[in-house]
């Protein structure tokens, strides 16, 4: 929820109020009024940077071609864990089984973008602005979801983990990157002079546009993330988040969450995973990369507690690998690849989409897994159906964005 | 004027006050030039000011606070044309900054042996290489030694941890990962209370005498004297070493990390302080577009020698030099995967076995300097194996570097090539290779691994010809006007604004094929370009944060002690050096850099520079303003010179009287009356730093 009477009545508010105007959105709660169209619901984005393999994250075991394919990199049939005869997880992703028996984890396989590009930047791009192919979108399709559905004012509204604010969320509407939260402030100085303020009042009278925008936002998340009093946060018990940059950024995702914030949209992303060379197969690098990701997103399911009911989480990379391995005993720029969406209204426990197959005349220009699903199919339904937005026209301009075709993996 | 009177009756008068007139006419028409002069030279003096704090501003990584005047007092032409000569710049102060860093000027090879990464350890671990005799070797390989037995039995107790977990309920998720090495020694008190006061009594004696006592210790104690002990205390014991003995001590905890910290100390000292500045804006520049990952692999080691031999030296020369210099580099051909491309039809794809080698220098019978045509007996023929007699072997080409050739160092992503093309160039470039890369070896072309066939390229047809191949595509794509328009706009857009005018960018591509692709002239043309003085390009730019820093750094010339607490902060602002994990490096753009947390950091890092919170890193305001006893000064005047030495011409009347009521203002005042800060002034430093002129440049 967005800032509430809770942390108002708390004395928050007043250690808020420095010297600097109330923020409206402390105005409209201390009057008890609840924003229109105001909901629990949540979603949170996991890019994977560097192009994912796919077919060894969720491994077509019942493919003959697969083994084939891949004679030095395959997963063998023992080593998968199964989930329905012909699909089965790479072993590094245990994590993710319970959460699949529990169906509240669901798979789309041959999904991504429709674009033919092998670039990693102009892939990403695509997938960031919501518009394959075309290169001057200006903001990322998480910018336009908040900027199609005014809602709370909040200032975390829309968070980004990590020290840039990425093009998935770069636009009008305002959105928090996030280094540390516990460090999420000025600090020093005389603790008589909040220099914070006065940084505060320079930047508010800036006629530096750019700088102006962004040093508002900056300091009224601050206070309100100060008066939710962070330093005292743990993590829930059997949250194990491993070491590492993105299960850090997962634990401070689900604090803020659980700081009640009004956090709505949240964005992180995790690098290494652009296999060229010795990819490795049920160890390796690849294996390496799969247990960070899926341990830290377990983590953060059960860190969430009861708030899991109103997240879905879901995961995607620029573009899958080659069909076959390369000589170095590694894959190449493919095209298709999976995707997972987890959370509480997810029907899960099922694979998604139509599986093209394997087979070298099935392939994308005779290479690739083939796409049959567009990435904002998948997107489109959880804006649409989870979060309530159905400007879907404007996120995902010069898309189909027709309801009918909603894979339905939500309930 | 009266007139003289003048009676030509007279005579002589009339002379006398016909000169007189004119003397008098002479002197006003004398004064009112020198007047207009006056005035036209103090708008010149002006204008040279704002001219010579714009060229500052974007060719150097900022002004220190003498630079502006000094600049303008040169003439800012001429200050232009020396950057553009950087030979002609004395630099002997910064080569005296670098003297402690070996590794700066050590080969790659040598790298490997002195600060061994863990493949070469293993390797002594097993017996294939000797273990070094000299002491300070024989220290670092033992540490080295220690730490991976002690990762492998952290392994081995994990893999057994989960082998009994496998049948526990999964209701938490199992902890699996093998964590590396002993916990931090910030978690055992004791022996960090140990190591503390060790520390302290090492630090008392003589460099030599310390090294000895300090490589007597066991291994697990010199981890925690090396590793976990506090910054100040650490400082003590490095302190009085010789940089060989302090690179071992660092060495003994982690030895690859020896060379990263002296190459990102280096870099970040040199961009602070060196006067060459336009080279080092360069060689971040030209670094950048030609970006390799010291994090990858090998390219730890290979990275240092890349900076020194390969983009340094031709920052301001021909780009197809370059462009064929990072071709050929260790670095380039590790990071983007190239060394290990194989072409499909190649022999070595075919299993065709290995030449006999050559007789040669290093044959039993070649003496010192001369070769003796004895020839060696044949070998007998490998026997090809039997499966790559019924099938080929899995192809072997790697499109990692032909891709990222044209996408991102010349044709550029719209340059007008097409995945045939991708493909067609990365057979072209199969066979440049490293030879033995683990051990620092340098650029070999293997014919083996070359795929054979004539290629086509960009419409070119390219003859079969061995390594030639690839120098005739480097060619092709150095002399493209795709290439001259794409290094032209990112020149453009790191040196005067993220959307270049376009006609700047023409300009300057014209120059590119005209100059067959010097940079020096290309530089040039869009100095002397009205887009570069025009008014909008003024404080165009956001700072990146390497950029933030480091003109801090400039501005209140702080002297740095220890470049690491700076390298942190950077990592923490999001741009560790030499850390860009994707080949396209950092971008320049503004709406990149600025956000919250961005901001956030820059603040609070100005706040930590200017109230000396920076551990490593001296600020002396006092200095800065020639004001001692700073106590004394008058607030409000130390705000007007700290506006004046740090932002210089550009303070907003905002920030300036945001400053004046809350700090320096009476009622402000009277709570600085505090004996516990007495570095308050200081704070106007910090909040200068941190406002939103100073994020501009």
């Amino acid at each position: 929820m967005s800032i509430t009477r809770r942390t108002f009545l708390k004395g928050g508010a007043m250690a808020v109020v420095g010297t600097a105007a109330i923020p409206s959105f402390l105005t409209r709660a201390a009057w008890g009024a609840a924003e229109a169209g105001s909901n629990n619901r949540r979603l949170v984005v996991v890019f994977q940077r560097g192009a994912a393999d796919g077919l060894n994250i969720v491994v077509p075991h019942g493919e003959q071609s697969y083994y084939a394919m891949r004679p030095s990199i395959n997963i063998p049939r023992q080593q998968v864990i199964d989930l329905n005869g012909f699909f089965g997880l790479h072993p590094s992703l245990a994590p993710f089984k319970p959460l699949w028996d529990q169906r509240h984890l669901a798979i789309v396989h041959a999904a991504g973008s429709p674009d033919t590009t092998r670039s990693h930047f102009d892939a990403q791009d695509y997938m960031e602005s919501g518009t394959p192919g075309v290169k001057n979108t200006s903001d990322g399709w998480l910018n336009r979801t908040l900027q199609s559905e005014p809602a709370a004012d909040s200032p975390f509204r829309a968070v980004a983990l990590g020290t840039s604010l990425p093009r998935i969320l770069a636009g009008k509407a305002p959105a928090v990157a996030v280094s540390n939260v516990n460090g999420f402030g000025v600090a020093g100085g005389n603790p008589a002079i909040p220099l914070g303020n006065t940084f505060e009042a320079m930047y508010e009278q800036s006629v530096d546009s750019v700088l102006n925008g962004t040093g508002r936002e900056t300091f009224e998340a601050v206070k309100m993330l100060k008066s939710a009093n962070p330093q005292h946060y743990t993590p829930a018990p059997g949250a194990n988040y491993p070491r590492g940059r993105f299960g850090d950024a997962l634990r401070q995702t689900a604090q803020l969450i659980k700081s009640n914030l009004g956090v709505q949209i949240a964005f992180t992303d995790i690098g290494g995973w652009d296999h060229h060379v010795n990819e490795g197969a049920t160890e390796g690098q690849l294996a390496n990369v799969l247990r960070d990701f899926s341990q830290s997103i377990a983590a953060f399911w059960i860190d969430l507690g009861s708030l899991a009911e109103d997240t879905v989480l879901v995961t995607m990379s620029e573009f899958g690998r080659t069909a076959r391995e390369n000589g170095n005993r590694g894959t190449d720029h493919g095209h298709a690849n999976v995707m997972f969406v987890l959370g509480g209204p997810v029907r899960g426990g099922r694979v998604y989409g139509r599986w093209p197959g394997l087979d070298p005349s099935q392939l994308n220009e005779g290479r690739d897994l083939a796409l049959t699903t567009d990435f904002r199919r998948v997107l489109g339904e959880a804006v649409y159906r989870h979060l309530g937005n159905a400007n879907l026209n404007t996120v995902f301009p010069g898309f189909d964005n027709a309801q009918r075709a909603f894979l339905r993996y939500l309930g | 004027m009266s007139r003289p009177r003048c009676n030509h009756n007279k005579g002589t008068n009339c002379a006398q006050a016909y000169l007189r007139g004119v003397v008098v006419l002479t002197l006003v028409l004398a004064a009112t030039a020198v007047l207009s002069a006056a005035k036209k030279n103090k708008n010149a003096g002006a204008d040279e000011q704002k001219r010579a704090l714009h060229a500052l501003d974007r060719l150097s990584f900022g002004p220190r606070p003498d630079d502006v005047q000094s600049v303008a007092a040169m003439g800012v032409d001429k200050w232009i044309e020396l950057q553009l000569h950087p030979e002609k710049i004395d630099n002997a102060a910064m080569q005296a900054r670098l003297a402690g860093y070996r590794t700066l000027e050590m080969s790659s090879r040598e790298m490997l042996l002195e600060f061994p990464p863990n493949p070469a350890v293993k390797a002594v671990m097993d017996g294939k290489l000797p273990m070094p005799h000299d002491p300070y070797r024989h220290a670092i390989y033992a540490a080295a030694i220690d730490r991976i037995e002690q990762q492998q039995q952290q392994k081995q107790n994990a893999a057994n941890a989960a082998a009994q977990n496998a049948s526990t309920s999964p209701a938490s998720t199992p902890n699996v990962q093998p964590t590396v090495q002993t916990a931090d020694l910030a978690q055992r008190p004791e022996d960090r209370r140990e190591a503390h006061t060790v520390a302290e009594d090492l630090a008392l004696l003589p460099p030599d005498a310390r090294m000895q006592r300090i490589l007597a210790l066991p291994v697990a104690q010199q981890r925690d004297l090396t590793q976990g002990i506090a910054f100040e205390k650490r400082q003590a014991l490095l302190a009085g070493l010789s940089p060989e003995q302090r690179e071992t001590l660092l060495a003994l905890n982690n030895p690859s990390g020896v060379i990263n910290g002296e190459i990102q100390s280096a870099k970040l000292l040199r961009a602070v302080y060196s006067d060459r500045q336009l080279e080092e804006v360069l060689t971040d520049f030209w670094f950048n577009h030609f970006n390799v990952f010291i994090g990858k692999g090998a390219d730890h080691y290979l990275v240092t020698a890349y900076e020194r031999d390969v983009i340094r030296p031709h920052v301001l020369g021909k780009f197809k030099d370059l462009l064929v210099a990072t071709a050929k580099s260790p670095a380039m051909l590790f990071y983007l995967d190239n060394w290990q491309s194989e072409g499909p039809d190649s022999e070595a794809a075919r299993g065709v076995p290995v030449r006999g080698q050559s007789p040669g220098m290093n044959g039993p019978f070649a003496r010192r300097g001369v070769m003796y045509p004895v020839p060696r007996p044949p070998r007998p023929p490998q026997q090809p194996n039997a499966q790559s007699n019924q099938q080929k072997r899995p192809n072997g080409l790697n499109e990692n570097y032909a891709r990222e050739l044209m996408e991102l160092h010349t044709l550029g992503v719209n340059g007008g090539y097409t995945q045939q093309d991708v493909t067609q160039v990365a057979r072209v470039f199969t066979g440049w290779t490293i030879d033995e890369p683990n051990r620092g070896g340098s650029f070999v072309y293997k014919p083996r691994l070359h795929e054979p066939g004539e290629k086509k390229v960009l419409g070119h047809k390219i003859k079969e010809s061995g390594e030639n191949e690839g120098i005739q595509v480097l060619q092709i794509f150095a002399h493209h006007p795709s290439t001259a328009r794409f290094i032209s706009t990112e020149l453009a857009q790191r040196f005067v604004s993220d959307a270049p005018p376009q006609s700047l960018i023409d300009a300057m591509s014209k120059t590119f094929l005209k100059t067959d692709g010097d940079i020096r002239a290309v530089l040039e043309t869009m100095f002397r370009s009205p887009e570069f003085w025009a008014p909008e390009t003024y404080r165009a730019r956001v700072k990146t944060p390497f950029e933030f820093v480091v003109s801090s750094l400039r501005a209140t010339q702080a002297e740095i002690a220890d470049p690491q607490p700076l390298l942190a902060m950077l990592n923490k602002m999001g741009m560790p050096l030499y850390g860009s994990q994707p080949p396209t490096g950092y971008s320049t753009k503004a709406d990149v850099w600025v956000n919250s947390a961005a901001l956030l950091d820059r603040m609070n890092f100005g706040l930590a520079l200017a109230t000396n919170r920076l551990p490593g890193t001296n600020f002396n305001l006092a200095q800065l303003l020639n004001e001692a006893p700073l106590a004394d000064a008058d607030p409000y005047q130390v705000q007007l010179k700290l506006e004046h030495a740090l932002v210089p011409g550009d303070v907003s009347k905002q920030t300036h009287q945001t400053i004046e009521e809350r700090i320096v203002g009476p009622q402000a005042m009277a709570q600085f009356e505090d004996p516990s800060h007495p570095t308050n002034v200081n704070v106007i430093a910090g909040l200068l730093l941190g406002s939103p002129e100073f994020q501009r440049k």
